[in-house]
């Protein structure tokens, strides 16, 4: 029987528009990943270069990449707003959402809008900061947050564009293709989220004290396991982790190379190549536990799920990285492939680069009660951010537009 | 835009207390650095770390190439590479930014080469937060906008997130996904909220910690002594971070500073100026110690009143500090006879002459200011060149005053600045000395100032007698009243000549 063309359900008529096209300008899912990744790497390398060279400008290269990134994403989704909301076609229309009623764009373009002009906003701000309280005294400022707030922003976004085209994507090809962005996004996050860990979690040095542990079990779970869940792909959260170790070892390595003084006094380590991240977290070991858990407990409820994913995440850091510290330590993990043992310009070398720091115990001494319970409150913390990740990954999943 | 904005920032800086001198932040030399004779002047930031600017003025021979470059007192640390100064417009003038990283005793190493040769000097300069940045209101004004623009954004995309994102497309949202992203945008509005007081709070933490590290001199206090024959003012360092220098314990326990002892600046430990409050009367006088903790000296006889003591020493780190207090000077009992304590003591009464006029000293010598009556203005150098004549009109042959041609005070008329300068500038000789001679070996407090001491008497001895001229190389920080009393020694004896100075503010950018 034949269908008069005006009978057929206006989101039906959307389907066969969105099996056909995909994503609204695809391109744009392309352009805001690179501004993405280029947004973090920037960032590595600009703190390398504080670590290495110390002086820098508003004009420094690792700036420069950071600013074309914000400037990318913002320009390219500015223009996907404009142009679906003046000149769109159904399709790019019904597969947008409404800003003040008016405006329409897919709803990672929002929020990469919003995060390029935080970004630009914290420009002026951070500029007074160091003007009235010094240059960078701490990391940790409110311009700072500002500035990275509006870079997971952008990143954010980048990960909703290609979300949504992997939720709508209906042949296999597309489900991957998207996915796979997906997943390259996320491991974009996952670096900018162990940058922010830095101070905290990254140092061998600090693997035997529960604040590690407390740090990464915050912060990590939220994230990758809510991308494992909104993801389509298989081994999710073990694909992710593995995206996010290669980025920063490939980092770590190439800017080993890079010959590079320091440029400020007083140096006290004379470095003369550029200051290389550690070597990344070794996240695969509990991501392949969170892909387990999420396919293989399926009939879990989410609060049982985050009570056994967020303990074996711990543990099972614990586990790895208590050893994994040891050997970083060691003559064995000074050499290219691990870049153990690479220092700022401005640290004293010393007998305290090769002792544990922040151990639990009074004065900074070993004890075992106080790691435990440290360890445990670790636990819970993982727990309820494994919690928050299920609820946000299950939300992400249902992204469309 | 950006420039305007730092120059409106720059305008607004409240000056505090400068280290050294007070509300006079920049470090002045001037000298020989090798075949050259150049002018240095540092803006240090007002914040650490911040961005110093180094302005070189060679006069005479003009070299060919001029670099900058910084460190921190500390023997250990290595420099980095030295930074080219740019040739400006004026001929001769080279600047460039250094960033100083470290507050305390730094240096900036200012190295000339061109067709007379190569040379180098020493600028020791004192880097410490004194000035607290306002925010005006064009700035927060932009950013309070952008913040309700982002504010609003986010609670937008939020709605929009839960209403519409998560639709098929093409579908409309029901009543329930409308009343579900009121909801979250409520309560998104209030987490912002929430984020937005609590970066307001910790804005609010940071600044006040920041208020908290701003230099603040040695606290002194000072009392006059009448009990004996020949009274006396007492200046006592009363700084708990200077009484328990030497217990360990007591610094670890109140993170004090380990400050290192003193050393003499031109043969003084300690130089104490007394000028009255309507600046009337000024002494310039030091004291032997017994413990770096009380300075005792002879009371000069002065006119009764309230006064500013201004009392400047040296670390041997090369820190320089201006310490303030104020004394009431009783009138004098008759009879009360003066002693000095030191030969080098001296004090002066009287009406100040005009600037660039001439003081006519109660000998009949004169000391002229020169230079024509062009306004003074603040910021720019000013033209202290001063020129001494006997009662005869000769020019007066000028033997150094402990080590120099010349000193001068300068006093803003309230006493909010206040700067001791010699022919060579702001900088004190013992802290530039401690640079040059300072080795990786001298962690044992007192080693280095004692050598610094030793080198300086004997440069002092060597120190050639100047002819009647006499020059100082200074900018007025800003706009006002000042004093400045110019001191030199000639046929034996120490004289001192009052001028009183209008400085106008800088014309705007």
């Amino acid at each position: 029987m034949a269908i008069p063309f005006s009978a057929v359900p206006v989101t039906g008529a959307a389907d066969a528009v969105s099996a056909e096209k995909t994503a609204t300008a695809e391109w744009t899912i392309y352009a805001v990943l690179f501004a993405s990744a280029s947004i973090v790497i920037g960032l590595v390398w600009d703190i390398s270069w504080h670590r290495t060279i110390g002086r820098d400008t508003f004009w420094a290269a690792p700036h420069l990449m950071q600013q074309a990134g914000a400037i990318i994403a913002g320009l390219s989704c500015g223009y996907l707003a404009l142009s679906t909301t003046f000149a769109g076609s159904f399709a790019d229309r019904s597969q947008s959402v409404r800003f003040w009623k008016f405006f329409q764009a897919p709803i990672g373009a929002w929020v990469c809008i919003w995060g390029t002009i935080m970004m630009i906003t914290s420009a002026p701000f951070d500029n007074w900061w160091h003007n009235a309280y010094g240059l960078d005294v701490k990391i940790i400022s409110p311009p700072h947050i500002i500035l990275a707030s509006g870079m997971i922003a952008v990143e954010l976004g980048a990960i909703l564009m290609s979300l949504g085209a992997q939720n709508r994507a209906v042949t296999e090809g597309d489900k991957r293709k998207f996915g796979l962005i997906f997943a390259i996004g996320s491991a974009v996050i996952m670096v900018m989220v162990s940058v922010m860990l830095s101070e905290d979690a990254s140092i061998a040095n600090d693997m035997h004290g529960a604040g590690f542990y407390r740090a990464i079990g915050l912060i990590v779970p939220l994230f990758l396991v809510a991308f494992a869940r909104a993801s389509r792909l298989t081994w999710p959260a073990t694909r992710i982790a593995i995206g996010y170790m290669l980025i920063m070892m490939v980092a770590m390595w190439i800017l080993q190379l890079v010959p590079a003084q320091p440029k400020l006094a007083p140096i006290y380590n004379p470095v003369t190549r550029m200051v290389p991240p550690s070597f990344p977290l070794l996240l695969f070991a509990p991501a392949i536990a969170i892909d387990l858990a999420l396919t293989r407990l399926r009939k879990l409820n989410d609060w049982m799920l985050a009570l056994v994913i967020g303990a074996c995440f711990v543990i099972l850091m614990v586990a790895i990285n208590w050893f994994w510290a040891d050997f970083l330590m060691s003559p064995a993990a000074r050499n290219f492939f691990f870049g153990a043992d690479h220092w700022d310009y401005s640290s004293r070398p010393g007998p305290w680069q090769y002792q544990f720091w922040n151990l639990d115990g009074p004065n900074g001494t070993w004890s075992t009660p106080a790691f435990a319970s440290g360890v445990a409150i670790a636990i819970v913390t993982a727990i309820v951010s494994t919690r928050l990740g299920l609820a946000w990954g299950k939300g992400m999943s249902r992204v469309k537009r | 835009m950006m420039k305007t904005f730092l120059r409106t920032a720059g305008v607004l800086v409240v000056y505090m207390i400068a280290s050294a001198h007070v509300g006079s932040p920049d470090t002045w030399f001037e000298g020989n650095a090798g075949p050259y004779h150049v002018t240095v002047q540092i803006e240090t930031a007002g914040v650490v770390p911040g961005i110093a600017k180094v302005f070189v003025r060679a006069t005479g021979d003009i070299p060919q190439q001029v670099t900058i470059q910084a460190n921190k007192f500390d023997a250990t640390g290595g420099a980095p590479p030295p930074e080219p100064a740019i040739a400006g417009d004026d001929a001769g003038l080279f600047s460039g930014k250094l960033w100083i990283m470290s507050s305390g005793s730094n240096s900036v190493t200012v190295a000339v080469s061109g067709a007379k040769g190569a040379g180098k000097v020493v600028v020791p300069v004192v880097v410490v937060a004194y000035s607290r940045l306002k925010l005006d209101k064009p700035m927060g004004a932009v950013l309070a906008g952008m913040g309700i623009f982002l504010f609003a954004g986010l609670v937008t995309i939020v709605g929009a997130a839960v209403r519409e994102s998560v639709l098929q497309p093409g579908d409309a949202p029901s009543a329930t996904t409308r009343r579900r992203a009121r909801v979250a945008m409520s309560m998104t509005s209030v987490l912002l909220a929430v984020a937005i007081l609590g970066g307001w709070r910790w804005w609010n933490s940071e600044d006040a910690s920041y208020v908290r590290r701003i230099y603040k001199p040695l606290s002194a206090v000072a009392s006059i002594d009448r009990s004996t024959h020949n009274p006396e003012l007492k200046l006592s360092i009363t700084d708990s971070s200077w009484v328990h220098r030497g217990d360990s314990s007591w610094l670890r326990k109140n993170n004090g500073t380990g400050w290192t002892p003193l050393v003499e600046d031109h043969g003084k430990l300690i130089h104490i100026f007394m000028i009255r409050n309507d600046n009337a009367a000024f002494a310039h006088l030091h004291s032997a110690t017994s413990d770096s903790v009380h300075f005792p000296t002879s009371l000069p006889p002065l006119p009764a009143g309230d006064y500013r003591v201004f009392a400047d020493v040296v670390h041997e780190s090369g820190f320089t500090h201006t310490m303030v207090t104020s004394v009431k000077v009783p009138e004098r009992a008759n009879g009360q006879a003066f002693t000095s304590s030191d030969p080098d003591d001296s004090y002066f009464t009287g009406a100040p002459a005009r600037a660039k006029s001439r003081a006519i000293l109660d000998d009949g010598s004169t000391i002229d200011w020169l230079g024509q009556d062009s306004p003074i203005v603040a910021g720019k150098p000013a033209d202290l060149r001063f020129e001494v004549r006997r009662a005869n009109g000769s020019l007066a042959a000028l033997e150094p005053y402990m080590g120099m041609a010349g000193h001068a005070v300068v006093e803003r008329a309230d006493g909010s600045v206040f700067v001791h300068l010699h022919p060579m500038g702001t900088i004190s000789m013992a802290s530039q000395m401690a640079f040059a001679m300072r080795q990786p070996g001298d962690t044992i407090k007192g080693q280095l100032g004692k050598r610094v001491s030793e080198a300086e008497m004997s440069q002092m001895r060597q120190m050639a007698t100047a002819s009647g001229l006499v020059s100082f190389p200074y900018a007025f920080p800003r706009e006002g009243s000042y004093l400045v009393w110019v001191q030199v020694r000639f046929a034996g004896s120490v004289h001192t000549a009052a001028f009183v100075a209008s400085v106008r503010s800088a014309p705007a950018p």
